[in-house]
């Protein structure tokens, strides 16, 4: 059972700082999604992880095995990388048993295990054509069996979706999960796609310039997100601009909601951040405002409601199929709960 | 306007496709006459009368004694030269381009440097001629202050056989556009090696010559090969520069200038033209392979 | 958790010092690179690139000092070293006779080549493009075609057919067509490349859906649009004609390069000096080239590419 700890590890290039102290515990068979805007420091992460870049100080360790220095043939990680990542003068066969080669494994083994993989990543038919003649989402599946056929401690995969088209995007998402929870590897996963990283982590660890903002469940992270920066990041938010009244209570045009966790003092001016769907259409006793569009979706439909005394444009959420005209007059209520209070500096 | 489009449509027998109908397609042919005409008057021609002729005999007939002439006695030995020394030219060429784009290729800094090796590559590669042939002889020549100057170090450059008109003379002068041009065929080649590759082979548990041995070389193989025939079809052919730098008929270029010269009697200007032509049969070998190598370099420069 | 997962670390020869024991976790470890040995990969090819410069610069170097320095190099020494500089070896060439017709011809020859292989190439590349696309492949075979007849084998076949078109041949000027035929592969491949790159069949129709016509479209749409093709491929063209010996050697027509040759073997340093100013005129056709044409778009060839090219071409160099 392995984990994969980064203990206080620091990465400068030049000037820029990519990472300032980063602690993280990826546990036995969990996957983890580091999830940020670019340069946010998630890839300089794995790649440390990988032995790409060194850090500058702190420590990796892999099982309480300090690696931080060893250099990154000696380590034994499963890397995917985003694209283009597959040998292209060798078969695809050729280049998933490449890692079993170098460890200098009996033929017939080799290809039996080859076999294997390519079979878990339902490839089978394409072991004999070369990387050319195969689509991305299928190159990134042998990306997958190729790391995977070393049978790795830890699998690292760099925003391995992110050069494939939408719909192969999702089934591929799907079935790496899959195979990772089938094989109980511990897994880091890079992407800068909130959806991604929800659907298929264990924990999510949100970053920003060289920062982890916050680890936890992507329950945790949505709902409960630690700062303003995860509260934008993950899910879409309303920003309303709301002035401190008290300990756990701000107002926000002329109403009063209630707020669990306010850090500025009585009488600041913040920014409330509230989601879509923590604000409701009621009858009467809410914020006065128009609708300007009604975006049906399926499940629900979303309003656009521009409210009166803060001219602020919002987003709400109306469960199932609802009917507002342009220019209809509504009533909008908070529900402050889960709302993040922003400084406004 | 889109009367005239309509126009277009109807008299195209009211097809709507851009594809033209058959006799208006064929007829677009003639519209390649011009062309064709040029290269038949201006290339064909001229070719072809170079294996006629070399197939002449005296009394009119059709023979191929000259082509066999023209590969014994001297003629055989000029042709050995030339492939020797050709062969020698383009391996010194790949093997000195090659790393020379590599070197150009993995320089991060000064920024400025890959640019301007690139550049004098370009300008490098097209001189040849009369210029480098009296660049070298000032350099290299009896009285060349490189000659000079080795003298001072200690190393009498002409006490042996050395002379710019021989065998190592000639390859240190065609180097000079050789390596430029093979750093230019290269380079794109080099590029196209990602990174990632590198990476996800050291990954997977290869060292740097692992990468080398089963990902980088291979797929640089096509480029490297399609190289060395370019730079051998290029040393082989070349003509002004050795003309200037030798007198006597030791390659095959200036074998042929000398038949074409005039100073040789009827029967034997059919050697001569043998000479061209079998030296037009090793142009195609030599290119075609060319141009499958380089073929199977591009597929994988994507 | 897979019963068939082994551990992996037995797969892996795992270098004994480091990460074979367990060790209790660090905490903060001391400060340090612990960067490979990457900076040594260096050395080599820095090496590489000062020996190159070297020799790539010596020859110009010892070139330029002949033609310039009066010295002989037998008297030549370090208090010898700065005497008797003058530019008068490059301005020598300029006072024999035969200096100003061979320079008049070659140019002649630069400006016919380039008017006739565009006023050849032009129309063939656009209207195999827009008429006759099943032809592309085989116009593409035909422009290779040169590559394999060398300059000195065409002239043989020039020679052959000598008797025949005296009436042709002995004009100076008759050698333009086969420098045509030399530049082919580049130039034809040159103003190929920029059709493709430019989506001729939907420009054309657009022009003439705004009611050009034909002319009218060839002049102000498709040529401006292929002005760097157009361009590239004109000074590549007259750099290799200014600097073309076979042919014109054989064929006894006295260019400019066949003076080179006659007087350097009069005049050293007059000589020397000629070939100086020639290979500093190339040089400044290739800089302007690569000036004007400026990479800016990434489906364009760029000028490492179009020069690899040009370099190739049957009688270039060397020719």
């Amino acid at each position: 059972m392995t984990n994969l700890t980064y203990v206080s590890v620091r990465k400068t290039f030049g000037p820029t700082v990519a990472l300032e102290g980063l602690d993280l515990d990826v546990k036995p068979g969990e996957l983890i999604s580091l999830l940020g805007p670019s340069g946010c420091g998630k890839t300089t992460a794995l790649r440390i992880a990988a032995g790409f870049e060194f850090a500058d100080s702190g420590a990796v360790l892999v099982s309480n095995a300090d690696i931080t220095r060893t250099p990154a043939h000696k380590r034994n990680m499963g890397m995917v990388f985003q694209s283009y990542s597959l040998f292209p003068n060798l078969t695809v066969a050729n280049n998933v048993g490449f890692g079993l080669r170098t460890r200098k494994m009996a033929s017939t083994e080799r290809h039996h295990r080859v076999a294997e993989m390519l079979e878990l990543v339902q490839l089978t038919h394409l072991a004999d054509r070369y990387p050319h003649q195969i689509s991305g989402g299928q190159a990134q599946r042998v990306a997958l069996a190729r790391a995977l056929a070393v049978q790795p401690q830890v699998l690292l995969l760099d925003e391995p979706l992110s050069a494939l088209d939408a719909k192969v995007r999702a089934t591929l998402r799907d079935e790496i999960r899959r195979i990772q929870t089938e094989l109980g590897i511990t897994t880091l996963f890079v992407t800068h796609d909130q959806e991604e990283a929800l659907a298929i982590s264990d924990r999510i660890g949100v970053m920003s310039n060289g920062r982890l903002e916050q680890l936890g469940t992507p329950r945790d992270v949505y709902r409960h997100p630690a700062s303003a920066f995860v509260a934008r990041f993950v899910g879409s938010m309303n920003e309303l601009p709301a002035t401190v009244t008290g300990t756990r209570a701000v107002d926000v045009g002329g109403h009063s909601v209630v707020v669990d966790r306010i850090t500025q003092h009585d009488g600041a001016s913040v920014r409330l951040l509230v989601r879509p769907e923590d604000m409701r259409v009621v009858a009467d006793g809410g914020l006065p405002g128009t609708v300007t569009t009604c975006t049906f979706q399926g499940s629900a439909t979303v309003l656009g409601v521009r409210l009166d005394r803060l001219d602020v444009l919002t987003s709400v959420h109306v469960a199932g199929v609802a009917d507002f005209n342009p220019g209809a007059r509504v009533e909008v209520s908070i529900d402050g709960e889960r709302a993040v209070c922003e400084s406004l500096s | 306007m889109t009367e005239l489009v309509i126009t277009d449509v109807i008299a195209d027998g009211g097809r709507t496709t851009g594809a033209p109908p058959r006799a208006r397609r064929d007829r677009a042919w003639l519209g390649l006459l011009p062309f064709f005409a040029f290269l038949i008057l201006f290339l064909f021609i001229p070719a072809i009368s170079v294996f006629r002729n070399a197939t002449n005999t005296e009394a009119g007939g059709f023979s191929f004694s000259a082509m066999r002439e023209a590969f014994t006695g001297q003629n055989l030995e000029a042709f050995k030269f030339s492939v020797k020394f050709s062969a020698g030219a383009a391996a010194i060429g790949v093997l000195f381009g090659t790393l020379l784009a590599y070197a150009a290729a993995t320089a991060t800094r000064p920024r400025w440097l890959r640019n301007l090796v690139t550049a004098f590559s370009g300008v490098a590669a097209n001189m040849g001629g009369l210029p480098l042939a009296f660049a070298f002889l000032s350099l290299l020549g009896r009285q060349g202050v490189g000659t000079k100057i080795l003298n001072w170090m200690g190393w009498e450059l002409y006490a042996g056989d050395f002379d710019l008109g021989n065998v190592t003379g000639l390859i240190v002068v065609y180097s000079y556009f050789n390596i430029p041009l093979m750093l230019l065929i290269t380079l794109p080649a080099i590029d196209g090696l990602k990174q990632s590759w590198r990476e996800a082979c050291a990954n997977l548990g290869g060292t740097s010559w692992t990468y080398w041995r089963r990902v980088g070389l291979p797929v640089l193989a096509p480029s490297l090969l399609g190289g060395f025939l370019l730079l051998f079809a290029n040393s082989f052919a070349a003509y002004a520069t050795a003309r200037i730098l030798t007198d006597n008929s030791k390659i095959v270029p200036l074998r042929i200038a000398f038949f074409l010269g005039g100073d040789v009697s009827i029967g034997e200007d059919a050697v001569g033209f043998s000479l061209a032509a079998w030296m037009i049969i090793i142009m195609v070998v030599c290119m075609s392979l060319y141009w499958m190598a380089r073929k199977r370099a591009e597929r994988w420069q994507s | 958790m897979d019963p068939n997962f082994q551990n992996p670390v037995e797969l892996l020869p795992i270098d004994p010092e480091i990460g074979g024991q367990p060790t209790a976790p660090t905490g903060l470890a001391p400060p340090s690179t612990g960067r490979p040995r990457r900076r040594f990969g260096r050395l080599i090819p820095n090496l590489v690139l000062m020996i190159s410069a070297i020799f790539f610069l010596a020859p110009l170097l010892t070139l330029a000092r002949f033609s310039l320095q009066n010295v002989p190099t037998i008297l030549l020494g370090w208090d010898t070293l700065f005497k008797k500089w003058s530019l008068n070896g490059l301005t020598k060439a300029f006072d024999d006779p035969a200096f100003w017709p061979a320079l008049r011809l070659s140019l002649q020859l630069a400006v016919g080549t380039v008017a006739l292989t565009l006023g050849l190439l032009l129309p063939t590349a656009i209207w195999t493009h827009l008429r006759v696309p099943k032809a592309r492949s085989l116009i593409e075979f035909m422009t290779v075609l040169p590559y394999m007849i060398p300059a000195i084998a065409l002239v043989a076949g020039i020679k052959i057919i000598q008797p025949h078109a005296r009436w042709f041949l002995n004009s100076d000027l008759s050698l333009i067509p086969f420098y045509v035929i030399l530049a082919l592969p580049f130039t034809y491949r040159s103003l190929d490349a920029g059709l493709k790159a430019i989506d001729l069949r939907v420009l054309v129709d657009a022009s003439r859906s705004l009611g050009a016509g034909w002319g009218s479209t060839v002049l102000r749409v498709i040529i401006p649009n292929l002005r760097t093709a157009i361009i590239s491929a004109s000074f590549l063209t007259a750099a290799v004609v200014i600097g073309e010996f076979t042919i014109a050697d054989t064929l006894l027509k006295e260019t400019l390069p066949r003076f080179q040759a006659t007087f350097t073997s009069r005049e050293p340093q007059g000589g020397y000096g000629l070939n100086l100013l020639a290979l500093l005129v190339t040089i400044g056709l290739f800089i302007t080239l690569s000036v004007l044409t400026k990479k800016r778009d990434p489906k364009r060839k760029s000028f490492a590419r179009m020069a690899a090219d040009a370099a190739s071409m049957p009688g270039n160099p060397g020719s």
